[in-house]
């Protein structure tokens, strides 16, 4: 069927910004693992990256800033059958949003969340944000990182960081993480590089110092312990690592620890169930005369 | 209505000590049962509201406890009377203590022939109309755990008040015949030892008869039981929450009720991811809601205006306490209304519903949440921690009273018919037409940026002012689909009461008590709130000389907003305020109203 609405809007990204590395990959991304149209939710959060669901003929909806993960969950859990990708920036998430950030691994809702990460708040110009190192914008405060902290997490969860300069591997790692969700296997989360080529342009230093940790010998992500370890030790090294660094053994359909099938094992959510009075009559007759 | 406590049989051999006496016909009667936080005076409150049921009576039960979750001063009150009844009685004519604290707390609420009936293995009383027992060594001595007091305590009572022995002993075997075999032997056991020690004491038993009465069909609930009974029936089924005091049991209660309807309930990480998740369900496509109270309102106000603008339904049912801040946690008050009228930076439309008995809060909650589906906007459902965990009897819950209003969503077919489809259409109403998403042909992008009909970011001040209006003017256009007021009294009276919520008890027998003294009033039980219902108030306010407007905070926060809308009114609105973290009683209410007479 042709869409009746409107086409996306024009990007506002400012030229080489590392965000349309991701945008592109997610198109790709969603492309490949063949979701239809329709069915695909973007979830965007509040700052330059947030605004990333304009920019994509797809369903969207644009969050309060650092809450994009709780809409999200809220979206997947009304209807499990949409895939729902949340995308924003690392302020969002790992400041205003951090409560939401841990508790979404713990949760375990198969969604997609992306963090364009800058180390920096672009849209305010500039500040310094949870990942900044110290010396930037006056920053005193050692940088936070979110792989340490989700490999930290035991939970049935799909981690790994990529690289806006290297787009063809972040969109093999996407479709990865798109794969995870759909089959129902848990919550994904891809910390992208992404730099703002205005206040933090990062491009070149990144290129140099990132480390795909696939390539490390004992490289085993389905040992969190190990890549807690390889981490560490490529970041004393001063590089970064990013790839792939959580990637649990498959649950079947029995054992799921996806929170949409232990609490929607028939995958029927709130938003598709029927809820005309006609068909619940007989239930709803003895729900309330249980009260007495 | 109530019988007020005066109205009792009147007894001519007061004078006569209590066993020469006849026995006293009570028709509406309080008992207080006061002691230490874990020691059963729920049980007791719980046993005593059975036996009366079952004799007929209508009950009403309120429960003081602190903030914790055992220890400290706790109490329950449980009133029964022949005629309906929503509040507590003023004066209390049974004071059960299981220690001198609950004396001192108690007594300045008895009646002038009250008894206190108290534990006397743990203290010893003067006064003259305590009787003690030693219900904790009686039980400990005889059954081997103290704990059974409770049950002894319900004994002494049964005879005390000549209770029928036979309906006495059915409700301890209901009450406890899904625990242990052993544990119904014991507690029969307790009431024969209560029972037979206040038959022994001469002069205490059958002090007073209660009488029976005629309501039968009736349930027991709270508030909160009622809202999530109405909420699973208009056909909720998400619901995300934090727990928090006192609105937790509707979580609690939608955890038992969702799950057999394909419905969700998240207890979230706190009032922001609540909010946030009904949001994104609501999104999606489900009916949603989320409970909390001032504090978790606080934090979920940026939340409900975001789903004001994006014009996503959200019901938030907020259950008042003692605010600001933390604030007094289980205690009554009606403080946010102000609040919520003004929610929000910026301006977004909502309406706030507010339901003042049992049966409001099932009916009003359908209503809530068709009305947040079909304005496509945040609606407030405004209760008050009296409402919400007071229990009472009321009539059982009709569902042929129920309906189902989707408003303007687009079956697949009516999308098909379309040639193009704006999530944010313009129209006269200002509701678009909706289809969620999941559904071929047609996107719904949403934004809390203000946006143009397709859902983009829009800064264009044509646009801007075209939206504004589209959303704002949902409050005028909706007039006819909200919550009429209950109007209470004789149309010609020049006395007017205005009130919501909880104080509609109190109110309606401060009627009763008014009318005995000749004075006739009319009573408006306001059950939209905002946008203030001027079409209604305007008629009432003309037709009576003052209108007391009778709410529990400092400001006359209703009274406020109704002289904000009906200037012209201003001079007959006079405000009766209570907070100090108690409900009205409705003696106090008639004295305000015969004081300023």
């Amino acid at each position: 069927m042709t869409p009746l609405s409107v086409k996306p809007v024009a990007s506002t990204w400012c030229p080489g910004c590392g965000d349309f590395g991701v945008l592109a990959a997610v198109k790709k991304a969603l492309i490949e693992v063949q979701v239809p149209q329709h069915e695909a939710v973007l979830v965007g959060g509040i700052g330059c990256s947030g605004g990333i669901h304009n920019f994509l003929e797809i369903n969207g909806i644009h969050a309060l800033h650092g809450r994009l993960l709780a809409q999200a969950v809220g979206v997947k859990l009304a209807n499990p059958k949409l895939t729902v990708v949340a995308a924003g920036g690392d302020g969002d998430g790992y400041a205003i949003g951090m409560g939401h950030f841990i508790h979404a691994f713990k949760k375990n809702a198969s969604i997609l969340y992306i963090v364009m990460m800058n180390e920096t708040y672009g849209l305010t110009k500039g500040q310094a944000s949870p990942t900044a190192p110290i010396g930037f914008e006056g920053n005193v405060e050692p940088p936070f990182d979110a792989i340490l902290t989700a490999l930290s997490l035991p939970a049935h969860n799909f981690i790994a960081r990529t690289f806006s300069g290297d787009p063809k591997t972040m969109t093999a790692v996407l479709v990865e993480a798109l794969r995870f969700n759909r089959a129902n296997q848990g919550y994904a989360f891809v910390e992208d590089l992404s730099p703002c080529v205005t206040y933090n342009d990062t491009f070149k230093d990144w290129r140099e110092r990132v480390l795909d940790v696939s390539k490390l010998p004992g490289y085993d992500p389905t040992d969190r312990k190990v890549m807690f370890q390889l981490c560490l030790d490529t970041m004393e090294k001063g590089k970064i690592p990013i790839g792939v660094m959580h990637r649990p053994a498959p649950k079947t359909t029995d054992s799921a620890d996806s929170l949409e099938l232990k609490l929607l094992p028939d995958r029927i959510g709130p938003a598709v169930t029927g809820i005309e009075l006609a068909d619940n009559l007989a239930a709803y007759d003895k729900l309330i005369k249980s009260v007495t | 209505m109530t019988t007020p406590a005066t109205q009792t049989t009147p007894i001519a051999a007061d004078s006569l000590p209590f066993g020469q006496r006849p026995p006293k016909e009570l028709t509406d009667l309080a008992v207080l049962i006061g002691g230490q936080g874990g020691d059963g005076t729920l049980t007791v409150s719980d046993l005593l509201g059975r036996y009366f049921r079952k004799r007929g009576l209508h009950v009403y039960t309120s429960r003081n406890v602190l903030s914790r979750i055992r220890g400290g001063h706790a109490d329950s009150s449980i009133r029964a009377s022949r005629d309906p009844i929503a509040a507590m009685k003023a004066h209390v004519d049974l004071l059960v203590a299981f220690d001198n604290e609950a004396v001192q707390i108690g007594q300045p609420e008895l009646e002038p022939d009250a008894l206190i009936l108290y534990d006397s293995s743990v203290f010893h009383s003067d006064l003259p109309n305590a009787l003690g027992f030693p219900f904790a060594t009686l039980a400990g001595s005889q059954l081997g755990q103290p704990i059974y007091k409770n049950t002894a305590a319900y004994g002494a009572i049964s005879a005390l008040m000549g209770f029928d022995p036979a309906t006495t002993r059915q409700v301890i075997e209901e009450r406890f015949k899904r625990r242990s075999p052993e544990a119904l032997e014991k507690n029969l056991k307790a009431l024969e030892i209560g029972r037979k020690a206040a038959m022994e004491l001469p002069n205490a038993h059958d002090r007073w008869h209660v009488s029976d009465g005629d309501a039968h069909n009736q349930i027991l609930t709270i508030g909160n039981q009622a809202v999530a009974l109405g909420f699973v029936v208009a056909g909720g089924r998400f619901f995300a929450g934090y727990p928090i005091t006192p609105a937790t049991e509707i979580m609690e209660y939608l955890m038992r009720y969702l799950p057999p309807f394909h419905g969700v309930v998240r207890q979230a990480e706190d009032e922001l991811a609540a909010i946030n998740m009904v949001i994104g369900a609501s999104y999606a496509g489900a009916r949603v809601m989320t409970s909390t109270s001032g504090p978790g309102l606080s934090l979920m106000t940026e939340g409900i205006g975001h789903a004001g603008t994006a014009e996503l339904p959200v019901v938030v049912a907020d259950c008042q306490r003692v605010g600001p801040s933390t604030g007094e946690p289980t205690r009554h008050e009606q403080s946010d209304l102000a609040h919520l009228a003004h929610l929000g930076h910026g301006e977004f439309p909502r309406f706030i519903i507010a339901p003042g008995t049992l049966e409001d809060c099932f009916y009003l909650t359908i209503d809530a949440v068709n009305l947040a589906d079909k304005w496509r906007l945040p609606v407030i459902l405004l209760l008050d921690q009296a409402l919400c965990q007071n229990s009472a009897t009321s009539a059982p819950l009709d569902l042929s009273r129920a309906r189902i209003d989707h408003g303007k969503r687009l079956t697949e077919a009516e999308l098909a018919q379309l040639t193009s489809y704006k999530y944010y259409q313009f129209t006269d109403d200002g509701i678009s037409p909706q289809v969620p998403p999941g559904t071929p042909g047609a996107f719904a992008q949403v934004t809390g940026n203000e946006h143009d009909e397709n859902g983009h970011v829009s800064v264009n001040p044509v646009n801007r002012v075209r939206m504004m209006k589209k959303r704002m003017e949902k409050m005028v256009h909706a007039r006819d689909d909200l919550p009429l007021p209950q109007y209470y009294g004789p149309s010609g009276a020049k006395i007017g009461f205005i009130g919501y919520g909880s104080t509609w008890g109190p109110i309606r027998e401060a009627q009763e008590l008014l009318a005995l003294d000749g004075v006739p009033t009319r009573f408006f039980q306001a059950r939209t709130l905002f946008p203030v219902q001027t079409h209604t108030l305007a008629p009432f306010l003309e037709g009576v000389e003052v209108a007391y407007v009778v709410e529990h905070n400092y400001n006359g926060q209703f009274a406020q907003l109704i002289r904000e809308a009906l200037p012209q009114h201003h001079a007959k609105l006079r405000s009766i305020v209570k907070y100090d973290g108690l409900s009205f009683r409705a003696p106090d209410l008639a004295a305000r109203v015969r004081e300023a007479r």
